[in-house]
């Protein structure tokens, strides 16, 4: 069945957005991130012009990510403290974004600054996460001692001697209260430059830097997201005019429920299975945009917006 | 304020009505077009629709139909290697006195039926057309073609341009006339407004007469209440659109607690 988009101006298979929906559910839900570096692109790919993806995808994200925060919340997996931290500096972070993109587009190659940064962020902290989870893994089966401390030790000392020490009782760690802010912050100018949520940034801040436990990092992490798509897509709407109700409502039909199902898969799986498994999804995405940038396109025309 | 709009109306109607009877009175000239589907309401299912043009002509002519929006402006972005290596965004095309939707139907081959000039003279065909609208930046005349060709790929990958030629079915008459038909698919990327179905008799290299018909696009209903609430009350939309979000994010939550899924 196909129903008209009125703000994309398009017609669209319901299958199609029903089934991205729950795909991207379902990482939500498994992972807490939001899925846009993964659904946007596919949107485009469907005839959805960029502007009118992005936007749509935020708010389709308020959906997952409400019904994902809600599922974790119930085992008691969102450290609600954590989250505001983060928050706080998100939001400053993504008003600086803002102006360093104004100044990228005012030097002229802004397009080549954001795909660079988006490639060698993805592959940065997917491969990181690939090579760290899967050498735990292999270090929990052989049940060899801890050998962390010796090396962590300088860092941790650093962290400790920071001022306005606070403690996140969900989380079970102690740190700054600086930390999440400007951590937040650094994720919040980079998720801005890239027009991103920052999710894919966000588990791994909290994972290892903030030393999290990965349950309540997917929980927490959703939380934050939530807040953040409610921010942009009223903006999107409100500046742009680029949020199509109908294709929401389609979306998030699939990623409501595939946030629930992705919690309760989650349950089942171990934190550092969960970490390989993202980071090969990172990893997967940072292939497909390396090939996208490096094969001739069959049009070398396009829509504005997005990229 | 719709009594002003109904005049208006009718006084376009009158006058292209006017058009046709002179036209009609003229000796040689027979032609007439209608389209079939002249009002294409978008809905909440529109998945494109099919328009038909048919009439009648002198029976030697050949025939050639042009489907077209009014000339606009358009801007896209230019992709082009950086650095030897990656593709991604180099800059911006602004085209002017462009079509967001052109395609031409002919009886036979364009250039074995129009003399160039009179190509030129009507922007009939890719060639013609693109040596009448305007682009920039291009440095040279090879760049512009080249733009312009992937122009043409792209909107004829979203199906708003095309050409094709002996789709037309020709009856011819008895009395010297003949009746000619063509059924085309209108495509669901057309976005809302009024497009000009032009329809020329051509002989001996020259265009003898020509004959225009409308087709209207316009949005209804649900479609037409979104996508002017979007625009018109963009503050209200976007917090509904938020609202609903929530909404069903906690609905499916609560059904899943009430399934007894989660544990």
């Amino acid at each position: 069945m196909y129903l008209y988009l009125p703000v994309a101006l398009t017609s669209i298979n319901v299958i199609i957005p029903v089934g991205l929906g729950l795909v991207v559910g379902l990482l939500s839900g498994l992972f807490g991130v939001g899925g846009g570096f993964l659904l946007t692109p596919l949107l485009i790919m469907f005839g959805i012009p960029a502007t009118v993806a992005a936007a749509t995808d935020s708010n389709q994200i308020v959906a997952a990510s409400t019904s994902g925060t809600y599922a974790h919340w119930k085992v008691g997996n969102v450290d609600f403290k954590m989250g505001l931290y983060l928050l706080v500096g998100g939001f400053l972070g993504g008003l600086l974004g803002v102006q360093a993109i104004k100044i990228l587009k005012a030097t002229g190659n802004a397009d080549f600054v954001i795909k660079i940064t988006y490639v060698l962020m993805l592959g940065i902290v997917g491969t990181y996460m690939f090579f760290e989870s899967i050498s735990s893994m292999k270090k929990s089966k052989n049940k060899t001692a801890e050998t962390k401390p010796a090396k962590e030790s300088g860092f941790t000392r650093f962290l400790k001697s920071l001022p306005m020490q606070t403690r996140f009782e969900k989380s079970g760690v102690t740190h700054s209260a600086l930390l999440p802010i400007i951590f937040g912050g650094f994720v919040g100018v980079l998720a801005a430059i890239m027009g991103v949520g920052g999710g894919f940034l966000m588990v791994p801040v909290m994972v290892y830097i903030l030393r999290m436990p990965m349950h309540v990092v997917v929980g927490t992490s959703l939380f934050q997201i939530l807040f953040n798509c409610i921010e942009v897509t009223f903006l999107q709407a409100y500046t742009n005019h680029s949020v199509d109700f109908i294709l929401a409502v389609l979306l998030l039909i699939g990623s409501t429920l595939g946030a629930q199902v992705g919690t309760a898969l989650g349950r089942k799986l171990h934190g550092e299975q969960l970490k390989v498994i993202l980071a090969g999804i990172v990893l997967a995405v940072t292939v497909k945009i390396i090939f996208d940038l490096t094969l001739t396109p069959s049009l070398l025309l396009g829509q504005g917006g997005g990229h | 304020m719709n009594m002003k709009k109904y005049a208006v109306l009718l006084l376009a109607l009158t006058l292209s009505v006017l058009g046709l009877a002179i036209s009609a009175g003229t000796a040689s000239a027979q032609l007439t077009a209608t389209a079939n589907h002249d009002n294409i309401k978008i809905d909440f299912f529109y998945h494109g629709s099919s328009v038909s043009v048919k009439g009648v002509s002198d029976a030697d002519t050949d025939l050639v139909i042009k489907i077209a929006a009014p000339e606009g402006h358009e801007s896209l972005k230019q992709k082009g290697k950086v650095g030897g290596t990656l593709w991604m965004n180099v800059g911006t095309l602004k085209l002017e006195k462009v079509p967001n939707l052109y395609t031409i139907h002919s009886t036979k081959k364009l250039e074995d039926i129009l003399e160039p000039a009179e190509l030129e003279k009507y922007v009939i065909g890719y060639p013609a057309l693109s040596r009448h609208i305007e682009m920039s930046p291009v440095a040279n005349d090879g760049e512009k073609a080249k733009w312009f060709d992937e122009y043409v790929k792209y909107k004829e990958n979203s199906k708003l341009y095309a050409t094709t030629s002996g789709k037309i079915e020709i009856k011819k008459g008895s009395d010297g006339t003949q009746q000619y038909y063509i059924l085309t698919k209108w495509p669901y990327q057309a976005p809302p407004g009024d497009y000009i179905v032009t329809v020329y008799a051509v002989k001996n290299g020259k265009v003898l007469e020509q004959a225009e018909a409308k087709v209207k696009v316009e949005q209804a209903g649900i479609v037409k209440t979104l996508s002017g609430m979007a625009k018109n009350s963009a503050a209200f939309y976007g917090i509904i659109s938020i609202l609903s979000a929530l909404g069903a994010g906690f609905g499916v939550g609560l059904v899943f607690r009430k399934g007894g899924g989660a544990h």
